[in-house]
């Protein structure tokens, strides 16, 4: 698809997105375009931006700069713009005294488009209890409670932040594949922060990464797949590679260099082993850039200067 | 967002609606007894024509449960603010609820309006309900000595206490909004309501309207009617300025003993002292405000507290809408 063919139907697009608090910059200059339909990973590591970058798009927080569209319009504590997303807090926050059968009662009142009876079979499906306070459940039939009432909003945007930390390995797999079930239709738009690249990997086709509070990638993960390479080979210099491809990340061991890089045509040299990177490995290698924000410059033209340097 | 303040609430509602109920029972008890008593003390000094003179323990409730039922009964407009006010916006920022609350397709001000006008009709129910058990209880006691006015009879009867409860309410809510943890917040709602209702019943009531001030002979003195409020009394020397004595003077409600008069002071009838006073040009005075501006004041105080807990309700909107949740 083109970039043209992007904007025309993405569902979030954020331009120069910042939030500030008293000292700390909790996001930078956040420009992401997710298009309709994509289950998009965030991913960063702690404390870049995530969790403010979804606050920000469910009108929990306020942006410092910048500015965001989201499903046309500019997030906003409106009636018509909440009843189009749905926000799952990594706290996932219940009334702990309140029971399951409460809650579904709550999001009847509260929303025009309440899908109640899914939320009942998907609970009764997962043998989880509709009439105990939900604060005597555990922390995986909590997060399972607050998954279903959050869908049940049907929502044309999903935002949900860790959805996964608080489940087993087998709830998660139900999980995401519910979700990918219930973006199947197309017109389901999920943006899901996670540490779990591996998890995730699997449903997810768009990816957003964030460091140091700015993104570093964001993009289709089959585009960003076919960017990258792994070149393995004897340890050598890199100015050859560097000056068409961008390094991305150089591991050096007293044999070999393995780099991870983003491709600008075809690697020539034979004396380079080119193997596909998979989505951690590319994941892992923006991560590790130590780049604390010197840089104020897009995620690419930076990453050649890195590649220059070498 | 009704039946979700409902849902919310019914624990804390039926658990206020019992305490309430026991407190009821004690004024319902106390009262009854307190009216038959009486009743028929009255119907025993119109017989022997005594009723001039009838003693406080004609109520047969002594002064310290007198004093225990007023106490308990001050303390109710203050305790809905204070444990449903205060962790209503602080409680839901505390545990992260707001974030389930506030993505709902409602918005915040829709969201704060219905709880905020449930808990203030709750509060004011309440305080009203637990105030005209007051009214009709301190009856026999008022009938007997005309303390209507004064403050802990005043402050316990008729409007005010729905003023003060609404009032308690809004600052519960605001300074929970504002501190977004319940206990400061119930602190400040403590601390805020207990300043200000010492204030306006020590002083600010004091001066609603310019107090009526008479002057009389000592040897006639004058007491004003009925359930009066006082603001100050003593004496005004020829001058007409009043008088104090000095800590070691003689003094005769508070005023120095002209040394004209001092030899009637060690005689056997203290009253002696009297017309040589009178007759020296001092004066008695007191200023009060009328027994007949008791509704006047009522609506007044009520409509003070009813407008500062608008204020605070105002800022608690502002500050929701603004700030991040």
């Amino acid at each position: 698809m083109t970039e043209e063919g992007h904007r025309m139907t993405a569902v979030i697009e954020t331009s120069g997105l910042t939030k500030q608090y008293r000292r700390v910059t909790a996001l930078s200059d956040c420009t992401i375009s997710v298009p309709e339909g994509r289950i998009s990973a965030l991913v960063g590591p702690n404390g870049a931006g995530k969790t403010t970058l979804l606050r920000l798009l469910a009108v929990l927080a306020a942006p410092t700069a910048g500015r965001a569209t989201v499903l046309g319009g500019p997030p906003r504590q409106d009636p018509a713009y909440l009843a189009e997303i749905g926000f799952l807090a990594q706290e996932i926050p219940l009334y702990r005294r309140l029971t399951a059968r409460d809650h579904i009662g709550i999001g009847a009142h509260l929303n025009p488009r309440w899908d109640g009876e899914s939320v009942r079979e998907r609970l009764g499906g997962l043998k989880i209890p509709l009439d105990r306070p939900v604060g005597t459940l555990s922390g995986g039939q909590r997060a399972q409670v607050a998954l279903a009432l959050t869908l049940a909003k049907r929502p044309r945007l999903l935002l949900l932040d860790e959805p996964l930390a608080a489940l087993d390995p087998l709830a998660r797999r139900n999980f995401l594949a519910a979700l990918a079930e219930a973006a199947a239709g197309g017109d389901l738009t999920i943006v899901l922060s996670s540490h779990l690249i591996a998890d995730i990997e699997r449903v997810c086709d768009h990816l957003i990464l964030l460091a140091a509070s700015r993104v570093q990638l964001c993009g289709d993960t089959e585009t960003l797949l076919a960017e990258h390479r792994v070149l393995t080979g004897p340890r050598k210099d890199t100015t050859a590679i560097a000056r068409t491809h961008a390094i991305v990340r150089e591991d050096t061991t007293a044999r070999q260099t393995t780099l991870l890089v983003k491709l600008n045509g075809p690697v020539i040299d034979p004396a380079w082993a080119v193997e596909e990177a998979n989505l951690e490995e590319i994941v892992l290698g923006y991560m590790s850039q130590d780049d604390a924000g010197h840089g104020a410059g897009p995620a690419d033209a930076r990453l050649s200067a890195i590649g220059g340097d070498r | 967002m009704t039946w979700v303040t409902w849902r919310q609430y019914r624990y804390q509602g039926a658990l206020t609606a019992a305490l309430t109920a026991v407190l009821a029972v004690v004024l319902l008890i106390t009262g009854l007894h307190a009216a038959w008593a009486w009743h028929s003390a009255l119907a025993a000094c119109t017989k022997d024509g005594s009723c001039a003179s009838l003693p406080d323990s004609n109520l047969s409730l002594s002064n310290t449960t007198i004093a225990a039922l007023v106490v308990a009964t001050s303390a109710v407009p203050l305790l809905p603010g204070l444990f449903w006010g205060a962790p209503m916006v602080a409680g839901e920022l505390e545990t992260g609820t707001n974030q389930f609350a506030w993505t709902q397709s409602i918005t915040r001000r829709h969201w704060l309006a219905v709880r905020t006008g449930w808990l203030l009709l709750a509060a004011a129910v309440l305080a009203g309900a637990v105030s005209a058990l007051a009214t009709w209880w301190s009856g026999p006691d008022n009938a007997l000595t005309a303390d209507a006015f004064k403050a802990n009879r005043f402050d316990i009867t008729h409007i005010v206490p729905v003023g003060y409860a609404i009032f308690a309410m809004a600052l519960g809510i605001c300074a929970g909004a504002l501190l977004r943890r319940t206990l400061p917040a119930l602190a400040v709602t403590l601390a805020g309501f207990a300043a200000l209702r010492v204030l306006t019943s020590q002083w600010l009531r004091l001066h609603f309207m310019t107090p009526v001030t008479v002057y009389y002979k000592l040897t006639a003195p004058f007491t004003p009617n009925g359930s009066y409020l006082a603001v100050s009394q003593g004496i005004v020397g020829a001058n007409g300025k009043p008088l104090t004595a000095g800590p070691n003077s003689y003094g005769y409600n508070g005023a120095p003993i002209p040394a004209g008069c001092m030899r009637f002071t060690g005689s056997p009838n203290p009253g002696a002292v009297v017309p040589c006073l009178s007759a020296h040009g001092y004066r008695g005075y007191v200023t009060y405000q009328p027994a007949s501006r008791f509704w006047a004041f009522q609506g007044i105080e009520t409509g003070i507290f009813v407008v500062l807990a608008a204020v605070l309700l105002g800022v608690t909107f502002w500050v929701l809408k603004r700030r991040d949740a």
